[in-house]
């Protein structure tokens, strides 16, 4: 059974939105991507929802926010790693051939949450939080891991940072950072070793929405035009312990894709665009060593350095990656995109990672 | 494709278990539910995990944690988060898995600690908007006691009718070895308990309860290859309604707060894809999520067993007994004896399941080919059923 993407939509990239409280965005977003997608809110049979209340800020804060998104007498699901790990959810729930047309929203207002508390709370009460673990750590252990497993140099990461933020200014979608020499990245402070300040993605806030519909539901509604084809998702999810050798594996990387691929029936050379999240730039040069790809696929949006809504990353990598199979990704499309991949990953030191693969529909293709 | 339930194991619950973790609770869970089913971690293709706010215990994404103990490692696994109907979303979630072919064997598992915050409550007084409805005061007691209060004028129920529910669950509850309170009690016991938002009382509400639960299921052949007795999973609905109570109150209103009408669009579409016309007569077992006395009356009204306001006198009446009922209505005693807000709905949907699949102890009920679940959250917000048969529907 086929899925199709019909319409996407993101928020446009804002450091700090001032503009809009979290649930005005999240319903601008979902009503403009049901607009992209020529349908209403009426026709949407199940809604699947990607957020975290610890950022959020609330407890079960798909209370407030399940309507704007777009879930109002509608089955609504929140899963709570990652924009993207709905994305896949929401199309186990087409192929069970008892929906048609779904909504997959995530969101994040970074600026409103004090981020680094809400990491230290996930760290568990007897090792991880008395010897202060947060992500910021968990990331720095995660850099020394990989640059001893694959010989990246801190140079590289700064490189690799730099080159990020050169892509995000040439995309209009992105915050419009200013494009930093690697030199300036490589001269900003450890913030846990080898990790420096400015080879991290700075958070944003953000929200994206993707309409996924039903071969039949297509059939039954001809006006309606798929962006691109959803041919395969795959996730998975590494120990909780942050020992050497599973920050070095990236095993659940490897496994994740591995799962997408072969769902897709695709090998990895066969992906024109490979859209990451890359919280710093140790998780890229890490990636295209594990899955042995040139840089020239890599994230052409700019990745986790063009927008980076905590949880929603994932889901505005997918947004990019069908934009680019659409010919629709404007001053970063990638001439010819026929496959695209959108990466995401979530936990401490990248402990979980989600793919999902996308294919053209044909025609529509610069 | 047939979906079902191939085994399931819920723990003892209680108000805390200092005995344990949150990570050792849920590896006693998938443990039990992997040796109830004579399989390995190495036949499960993926876990969906059941937890609801995390506020309660205090650890951000616990589910993270508890990877490793619960053989996650290497794994697809996802947490869902539906506030109270959690447990009952993660079945339809696991379901979905299962008949869309990514998976053919799902653990589902999760672990509750609401002990670890001393009042659980001021954690859902948050719930509310901020701007609105927090100052009013709502709470989860105040809100229900406000649907109770105008279900009682509509139809012309009492106090004592809701006592009924009780004094009944508390009964069932004492052939269940995993319920947290149970025991004899009367009406008058329970009018006499202390007022918390009147009418409801302390014994009208359920307790705050902790522990685990885990249950797996499986596709046509891996049914066959480990269950000779499966309960279907023949019928899937869940609707998610408006935030805001005061338009569920309305003349215009899609649905009646104080009449919980959430459920019958639910219903009606679940019973539908089930193959059930007539609930009263085709199903046997009712395991409703209950955390409130009133709440089962609404439910079997809004399901369709039976007409507005005609629950209580049917009760009256002994149809909602155990033992010579038309409708088994919570024979594990239910919400209102057990309620670990992560794993309620799952454990509705164990208790359920059980039943079809004759493995419910001293709370078994006699010749069950259809039981019900259902789960809520959110304060009535969001609700979910699933039904269980012992037949197929779906080949």
């Amino acid at each position: 059974m086929s899925i199709y993407v019909v319409g996407v939509a993101a928020h446009p990239a804002t450091v700090v939105e001032k503009r809009y409280r979290l649930e005005e965005m999240v319903f601008r977003v979902s009503r403009a991507a049901l607009e992209n997608a020529g349908v209403s809110r009426g026709q949407v049979d199940h809604v699947t929802l990607g957020a975290c209340d610890e950022l959020d800020g609330r407890p079960i804060s798909s209370m407030l926010m399940a309507a704007p998104a777009g879930g109002f007498m509608t089955d609504e699901m929140k899963v709570t790693d990652s924009g993207l790990m709905a994305l896949c959810l929401g199309m186990a729930r087409l192929m069970t051939g008892e929906f048609g047309l779904g909504l997959v929203s995530s969101w994040c207002k970074s600026s409103k949450t004090d981020i680094d508390p809400v990491m230290r709370l996930r760290g568990e009460p007897f090792l991880s939080r008395p010897i202060g673990i947060d992500g910021t750590v968990a990331d720095g252990l995660f850099s020394q891991a990989v640059g001893m497993e694959f010989g990246i140099e801190e140079e590289e990461a700064s490189r690799r940072a730099a080159a990020a933020l050169r892509r995000a200014a040439s995309n209009e979608r992105a915050l419009g950072h200013s494009a930093l020499e690697a030199a300036a990245i490589q001269a900003s402070p450890y913030v846990a070793t080898p990790l420096r300040d400015l080879q991290r993605a700075p958070a944003s806030d953000g929200a994206a929405t993707m309409v996924l519909a039903s071969e039949r539901f297509l059939r039954n509604n001809p006006h309606v035009k798929p962006l691109a084809r959803l041919t395969g998702v795959g996730w998975s999810i590494d120990s909780y312990q942050m020992g050497a050798s599973r920050l070095r594996s990236l095993a659940s990387f490897r496994d994740a894709w591995g799962r997408a691929l072969t769902m897709a029936n695709i090998s990895l050379e066969m992906l024109d665009v490979i859209e990451l999240e890359s919280p710093t730039g140790w998780h890229e040069a890490a990636a295209v060593r594990a899955l042995g790809i040139d840089d020239d696929r890599i994230s052409p949006s700019g990745g986790t350095f063009a927008q980076n809504p905590l949880v929603c990353t994932g889901l505005i990598g997918a947004v990019e990656a069908v934009l680019q199979v659409s010919g629709q990704a404007g001053a970063v499309q990638r001439a010819g995109a026929r496959r695209a991949a959108a990466h995401s990953c979530h936990g401490f030191a990248q402990q979980g990672n989600v793919v999902a693969c996308f294919e053209s529909v044909g025609g529509q293709t610069a | 494709m047939s979906v079902g339930v191939i085994a399931s194991w819920q723990s003892a619950f209680r108000t805390s278990h200092p005995d344990k973790t949150f990570i050792e609770q849920a590896q006693e869970a998938a443990v039990g539910a992997l040796k109830a089913a004579k399989m390995t971690p190495d036949d499960i293709d993926a876990i969906v995990f059941s937890l609801a706010p995390t506020f309660f215990m205090g650890v951000a994404d616990a589910d993270h944690w508890a990877v490793d103990a619960i053989f996650g490692a290497g794994k697809p696994i996802f947490r869902v988060h539906t506030g109270g109907a959690t447990g009952g979303s993660v079945v339809h979630a696991a379901y979905a898995l299962v008949e869309s072919g990514m998976a053919r064997t799902v653990l589902m598992v999760g672990a509750e600690r609401i002990a670890e915050t001393p009042d659980a409550q001021k954690v859902l007084n948050l719930i509310f908007d901020a701007f609105y409805e927090r100052d009013m005061p709502l709470s989860t007691n105040t809100s229900v006691a406000l649907a109770m209060s105008r279900y009682m004028q509509m139809h012309g129920v009492t106090e004592e009718d809701f006592a009924q529910t009780v004094v009944r669950h508390r009964r069932n509850a004492m052939k269940n070895p995993h319920a947290h309170l149970k025991g004899e009690i009367t009406i008058d016991d329970v009018m006499k308990s202390p007022a918390i938002a009147l009418p409801l009382k302390l014994f009208d509400i359920c307790p705050r309860s902790s522990g685990s639960a885990a249950m797996i299921i499986g596709d046509t052949a891996s049914l066959k290859r480990y269950q000779t007795r499966p309960a279907f999973i023949n019928g899937l609905s869940g609707l998610s309604d408006t935030y805001w109570i005061g338009d569920r109150i309305t003349p215009i209103s899609r649905t009646d707060w104080s009449s919980f009408r959430l459920p019958e669009y639910v219903s009606r579409r679940c019973f539908e894809m089930a193959g059930i016309s007539d609930p009263f007569k085709q199903i046997q077992v009712a395991e409703f999520y209950d955390p409130y006395s009133c709440q089962a009356y609404m439910q079997l009204e809004a399901d369709g067993f039976c007409a507005p306001g005609t629950a209580a006198r049917l009760d009256r009446e002994g149809a909602w007994d155990v033992d010579g009922g038309a409708v088994a209505v919570c024979p594990s005693g239910g919400t209102l004896c057990t309620n670990p807000i992560a794993v309620t709905g799952l454990v509705r949907a164990i208790d359920a399941a059980s039943q079809i699949m004759g493995t419910a102890g001293k709370m078994q009920v006699k010749n069950v080919r259809n039981a019900l679940a259902t789960a809520s959250g959110g304060i009535g917000q969001f609700h979910c059923m699933t039904v269980f048969g012992a037949e197929p529907v779906h080949n």
